[in-house]
């Protein structure tokens, strides 16, 4: 049989039900959403569609309106139907996938796959995205047949953006189904999956909440404040800027204390169960209803009031002690924060944080040593290796770091034994593997990566999909760098294949990039058959390039060197131009931030193989200039390149307009979807969900394009809206300037890329050679270079990261 | 010179762009049930009619190919009834209705429809390709500016406060309210409106009959008050001071004296006379105070000898501004919904009712001619701004 999930149901539309209909939805799935029949309906109400479905109908609406939104574009929304578990339910029986997001109940989830399991189609896979309740209970009383069918799919909120999902099967689930789900949710949801056991809060809850706990009962004893320890563990860290305690306000300590309370209730046997105990302080919060973000009014930690006399918004913090929310000065920091910030690399930051000799360090290292003890105790008990475990820490918490990366970081054998000295109990797997003479959990060797097995007291190969390439795994084999400079290197990824990657601040385009990418090419002509573009930066989304090197152009336009400029966009053209036109396929696998330069790169290519986490945009306006990497002038091309050739253009203006006001709104796409609707990206061009597997499916993308016999593009003439354009744009101008809807530089700036991109002054439909419009473009930028609105723009935009509306 | 009599003039209702009940109707079927109806309410033969002058102020795309020929042959008159279609923007249709009666005056026929038709649903204000001549954009844009701005401009330049304008906006839409509960628009015909839907797994067109303005709507001044400006970040003109996008067709019939007699018919009213006045195009609002005084010096009238007025409502601001020009604005019995005395849009204007630009010139016309019959009024005049920078006025007067 070949499974297939050709329809899905998501039972109950609460945000996390809401997200994963609109994940499956934006995947491409058609999903049923069904919730509830409300209890209170009145006798006029009971036959009455719209009533019964009352509950689901809010929760899809709230789905939409999220921000950061959901779906990835509101096409998608089409793919979800609603109904509700009365009326509806038979329509279960069509559905291939069924999951389960109703209220944390065992007798009620019980109730609901007894109700399933009469009506699911044989072979059907049920799942339940219960965040701590057991699988074994929950399946108690279903057949064989439904239990090999049977387990839980954990997601993280929110659904769409955070990576983590945690797959625990039952002692029955057949393992066809688990390899399916797995796969499933790797490549077609884009998922890390983590395989989790049936322990309580499973991984990533499990660690996190241990983590939360640890620090409450620090804050009653340590002479800290909320505001130093969150300045400690949040970016200064690796960690997100919720850090702890913003994060306890943002899940809701009602949602924590339940955590809490579930750990102590069902892990007797747990080394730290008395963390869960939740101190007094804790307790008198959620006596008072002091949940965090979910209760505005009492607030949590944080609070956030606005001051009526200046209408500015005032943030309090808590103080434990009285239960009272001050104000307090965020600038007040720990002396080690100020020593992280500074680091370059997360190990040194991390190191700096715990080691410092302030007050901070002291709380620091406290709750880091027992957090990293407590993860280490924690394998096999909730997962079977160390991988799992950081995985879920990363995907699901966003941490850059998970606990044993962290502990690689700052060095496992000395802080074992400053663990040792300050008497913690060191787990007996440590010991062990440091008495073999292991002293790192992971290692990489010839391009693969390894991490340390307690169980077989060894090191043992990562295996991951073979669509994956994590470059610095690659890298990490010296010789596989075949080029490099401080800001890209140009990497082997094997077959013929190379991959340019960038590793500027932001990956940001520079000079060195602009240099370096006709030598990559030339190389890769000499030495390859094909190239890709990716890199693999961290964060959440990340940036593939965020942008150009404005300092660069700003010193050398201050200092009057504006011929210096125009020589540095022709060595730009060059470098696109050489990557558009070399005689060997070039795949860009952009994600995340792709914004100007790097939108440029990429539209320049041979075919994109985008993240569907992709923010891309033409958005040099912003930042007082014209686009300068050709961008202009492939976006135009990208619009009129797939017209058929019988299909005559007549309305130019229906092409030009949107093309245009792409990059004079410098619209940025939410989703890689959305840069399709924008027309960024071309049919030819892919969307992939797992944003590990870009490089690789770019890498597959170029030889296949190989052996289907790549010839390069030829030069061609492009047709151009001309002198007609500029009569619909200064009119619109006018009435905008007229309804104060742009600033005066801000027209300048629009109406010099209304130029660029109708090929200036000719009649329209004349088809013009590119270089012409590079000579247009290039003019543009250095004209605006010589204007001091544009310095100023360019200057503010850098320090404020904030366009400047003159 | 003979004169030129008006023996019937109807209207389709107004209906909403894009929402409206006509969204979906080709901008053919509308003029075509004018057509029909003028004649059929004058119960004279469509053979009789010698020419149809149709105004639009977008003739292209569906409303393209000659409309003013196609559309009566569409409505059953026979290849003897000749048309063309004229364009003077928002004054196409009077201009239409002044161009037949001109025709009559000279002599050079006897029975002649002024019309004018516009779907804003199917074809864009503006038109599908607008391409301002580059050159002139670039040195003199305001003849292209969009006539948001220009209702602005004249908010700005003589004072009209978005007070005003809001209690202007108001008190069209409680004229047209009431008006609709009295039954007072008798120069409707009903006009069916056709409709796409998908149904049982098929795409079916549907026809049904439409016989009321589908954009008044109950409002207060609070209410009005609260909405953001349209066109203008800092402005006071929103959409509930401005009229309303709208598709509608309407139709006027008109004869000698001669052929008076020979078909037995009554007339109405006279078409007496019409002007046009230039002004500045990015305030092309100010049209009427222009023209309306010119065309009163050609009659030898004074603003008191009018006894009902019809003043498109293009936005509140222009025509609150041609108002006090008149001297029939500060004195508010002259407007307001609450004044039995009102002589100005007694039954609501463009805010309210709609604003199908080629259309409107024929659409007042018959409002105005149908009330002045009621009221017992001797004088009417219709006016309305243009885009572009002028302003057109015509003079009814009853028989």
């Amino acid at each position: 049989m070949v499974r297939r999930i050709e329809k899905a149901a998501v039972i109950g539309s609460g945000i996390m039900g809401g997200g994963i209909a609109a994940l499956l939805a934006s995947a491409g799935i058609p999903t049923l959403l069904l919730d509830i029949v409300p209890f209170d309906l009145k006798d006029e109400e009971k036959n009455d569609p719209k009533a019964r479905n009352r509950i689901v109908n809010a929760g899809f609406e709230a789905t939409k309106k999220a921000k950061p939104a959901l779906f990835m574009s509101k096409k998608d929304t089409d793919l979800v139907a609603l109904g509700n578990l009365t009326d509806d339910f038979d329509k279960l029986k069509e559905c291939d996938l069924i999951v389960e997001v109703v209220v944390e109940n065992l007798k009620i989830k019980q109730d609901l796959f007894g109700r399933i399991e009469a009506i699911r189609k044989p072979n059907a896979i049920v799942s339940s995205n219960t965040s701590g309740l057991p699988l074994a209970k929950m399946a108690e009383g279903r057949s064989k047949e439904f239990k090999e069918h049977f387990l839980i799919t954990h997601f993280f909120n929110p659904v769409r953006y955070m990576k983590l999902l945690e797959l625990v099967p039952g002692p029955d689930t057949k393992k066809e189904v688990c390899d399916f789900i797995a796969e499933f949710g790797e490549k077609i949801l884009g998922k890390g999956i983590v395989w989790a056991k049936d322990t309580p809060n499973f991984i990533g809850n499990r660690i996190g909440v241990q983590l939360i706990c640890e620090a409450f009962k620090l804050l009653e004893t340590e002479n800290i404040t909320v505001p130093e320890v969150d300045a400690m563990f949040g970016p200064a860290f690796g960690m997100p800027k919720t850090a702890v305690f913003a994060l306890a306000d943002l899940v809701g300590l009602d949602t924590i204390g339940h955590l809490a309370e579930n750990s102590y209730e069902l892990l007797a046997k747990d080394e730290r169960r008395d963390v869960y105990q939740l101190p007094k302080f804790v307790k008198d919060m959620l006596a008072k209803k002091m949940f965090g973000n979910k209760t505005k009014d009492q607030g949590g930690f944080y609070k956030s009031e606005i001051d009526m006399a200046t209408w500015k918004k005032i943030k309090k913090v808590l103080d434990p002690k009285t239960l009272e929310q001050k104000e307090f000065d965020k600038k007040n920091v720990p002396a080690c924060v100020g020593k992280a910030k500074e680091a370059k690399t997360l190990a040194d930051k991390q190191k700096a944080i715990l080691f410092g000799d302030d007050n901070g360090s002291k709380f620091a290292w406290k709750l880091i040593a027992s957090a990293a003890i407590y993860a280490a105790n924690r394998v096999p008990e909730i997962s079977d290796t160390i991988v799992g475990i950081d995985d879920a820490m990363r995907w699901g918490y966003a941490w850059e770091a998970g606990p044993f990366e962290m502990w690689d970081n700052i060095g496992l054998e000395a802080s074992v034994k400053k663990m040792e000295a300050e008497g913690y109990k060191v787990p007996e797997n440590i010991k062990k593997m440091l008495a073999g003479g292991n002293k790192t959990f992971y290692k990489i060797e010839k391009g693969k990566k390894f991490y340390f097995d307690f169980a077989s007291n060894s090191y043992k190969e990562i295996v991951t999909s073979p669509n994956m390439i994590f470059l610095a795994n690659i890298k990490a084999d010296a010789s596989k760098v075949v080029e490099s400079n401080p800001s890209c290197s140009l990497i082997d990824i094997g077959d013929g294949v190379f991959n340019l990657e960038f590793h500027s601040k932001m990956n940001a385009i520079n000079k060195d990039m602009v240099d370096f990418m006709g030598k990559a090419a030339d190389y890769v002509y000499h030495n390859g058959v094909g190239l890709v573009i990716g890199n693999q930066a961290p964060g959440i989304p990340g940036a593939f390039s965020a942008g150009g090197d404005l300092a660069f152009m700003l010193g050398l336009a201050k200092a009057g060197k504006f011929a210096d400029i125009d020589g540095f966009i022709k060595e730009v053209h060059k470098g696109i131009m050489g990557i558009r036109y070399a005689p060997i396929p070039v795949v860009a696998a952009p994600y995340g931030m792709t914004l100007g330069g790097g939108c440029e790169v990429c539209l320049a290519c041979d075919k994109i193989v985008a993240h569907a986490e992709l923010y891309m945009g033409l958005v040099e306006i912003g930042a007082g200039l014209v686009p300068g990497g050709c961008g202009m002038i492939n976006l135009w091309r990208k619009f009129i390149e797939t017209i058929p050739g019988p299909a005559k253009l007549t309305d130019f203006g229906g092409f030009f307009v949107p093309a245009f006001m792409n990059v004079a709104q410098a619209k940025v796409s939410m989703s890689a979807v959305q840069a399709r609707e924008n027309g960024f990206l071309g049919p030819k061009d892919r969307i992939v969900f797992n944003k590990d597997y870009i490089i690789g499916e770019a890498k597959k993308e170029v030889l296949k394009m190989l052996d289907e016999g790549y010839v390069a593009p030829k030069k061609k003439k492009i047709p151009v809206m001309g002198a007609e354009a500029h009569g619909m744009i200064w009119a619109e101008m006018f009435n905008m300037k007229n309804g104060g809807y742009i600033t005066p530089h801000m027209e300048t700036i629009a109406k010099k890329i209304a130029i660029c991109m109708s090929g200036g002054d000719v009649k329209c439909g004349t088809e013009v050679d590119e270089e012409y419009l590079m000579t247009l473009e290039r003019e543009a930028f250095v004209d605006l270079w010589k204007t001091e609105n544009t310095q100023k723009m360019a200057e503010h935009i850098m320090t404020t990261g904030k366009p400047l509306m003159i | 010179m003979r004169d030129a009599y008006i023996v019937a003039a109807v209207r389709t209702p107004g209906c909403r762009r894009g929402k409206g009940a006509f969204a979906q109707t080709r901008p053919e079927d509308l003029i075509v049930t004018a057509l029909q109806g003028v004649v059929q309410r004058a119960g004279v033969d469509k053979a009789a009619v010698e020419e149809v002058m149709m105004g639009c102020a977008f003739p292209e795309a569906e409303q393209g190919l000659n409309l003013g020929r196609i559309a009566p042959l569409m409505a059953g008159f026979p290849i003897d009834t000749t048309g063309a279609i004229c364009n003077r923007f928002c004054a196409s249709g009077l201009e239409a209705i002044a161009i037949s009666a001109m025709r009559i005056m000279s002599g050079w026929c006897d029975v002649a429809i002024g019309s004018g038709c516009e779907s804003m649903s199917i074809v864009p204000m503006g038109g599908n390709m607008p391409r301002p001549h580059p050159e002139w954009a670039k040195t003199k844009p305001d003849v292209y500016v969009s006539m948001g701005i220009t209702a602005e401009n004249v908010a700005k330049r003589y004072n009209i406060t978005r007070d005003m304008m809001d209690e202007f906006g108001f008190h069209s839409q409680a004229k047209a309210s009431a008006a609709q509960q009295n039954k007072d628009f008798t120069e409707i015909v009903p006009t069916p409106a056709t409709t796409y839907s998908f149904k049982d797994g098929k795409w079916v067109k549907e026809s049904k009959m439409q016989d009321f303005d589908d954009g008044v709507r109950a409002t207060t001044v609070e209410g009005l008050g609260k909405l953001k400006p349209a066109f203008s970040s800092t402005g006071s003109v929103t959409a509930g001071n401005s009229s309303q996008t709208t598709d509608g067709a309407a139709a006027t019939l008109l004869m000698s004296e001669e052929a008076l007699k020979k078909y037995n018919v009554k007339p109405i009213a006279k078409f007496k006379m019409y002007a046009v006045a230039g002004c500045e195009p990015d305030e092309m609002g100010v049209g009427p105070a222009y023209a309306v005084p010119k065309l009163l010096k050609m009659a030898g009238l004074k603003v008191e000898d009018i006894n009902l007025w019809e003043l498109n409502e293009a936005f509140a601001s222009q025509c609150i501004y041609a108002m006090q020009k008149l001297g029939i604005y500060d004195d508010k019995k002259y407007w307001s919904s609450d004044s039995a005395s009102r002589i100005v849009n007694i039954n609501g204007g463009a805010i309210a009712l709609g604003h199908p630009l080629g259309c409107t010139g024929a659409k007042l016309a018959a409002t105005l001619v149908n009330n002045m019959k009621k009221k017992n009024a001797k004088y009417g005049v219709e006016s309305m701004c243009i885009g572009g920078g002028m302003g057109a006025a015509a003079l009814f007067e009853l028989v």
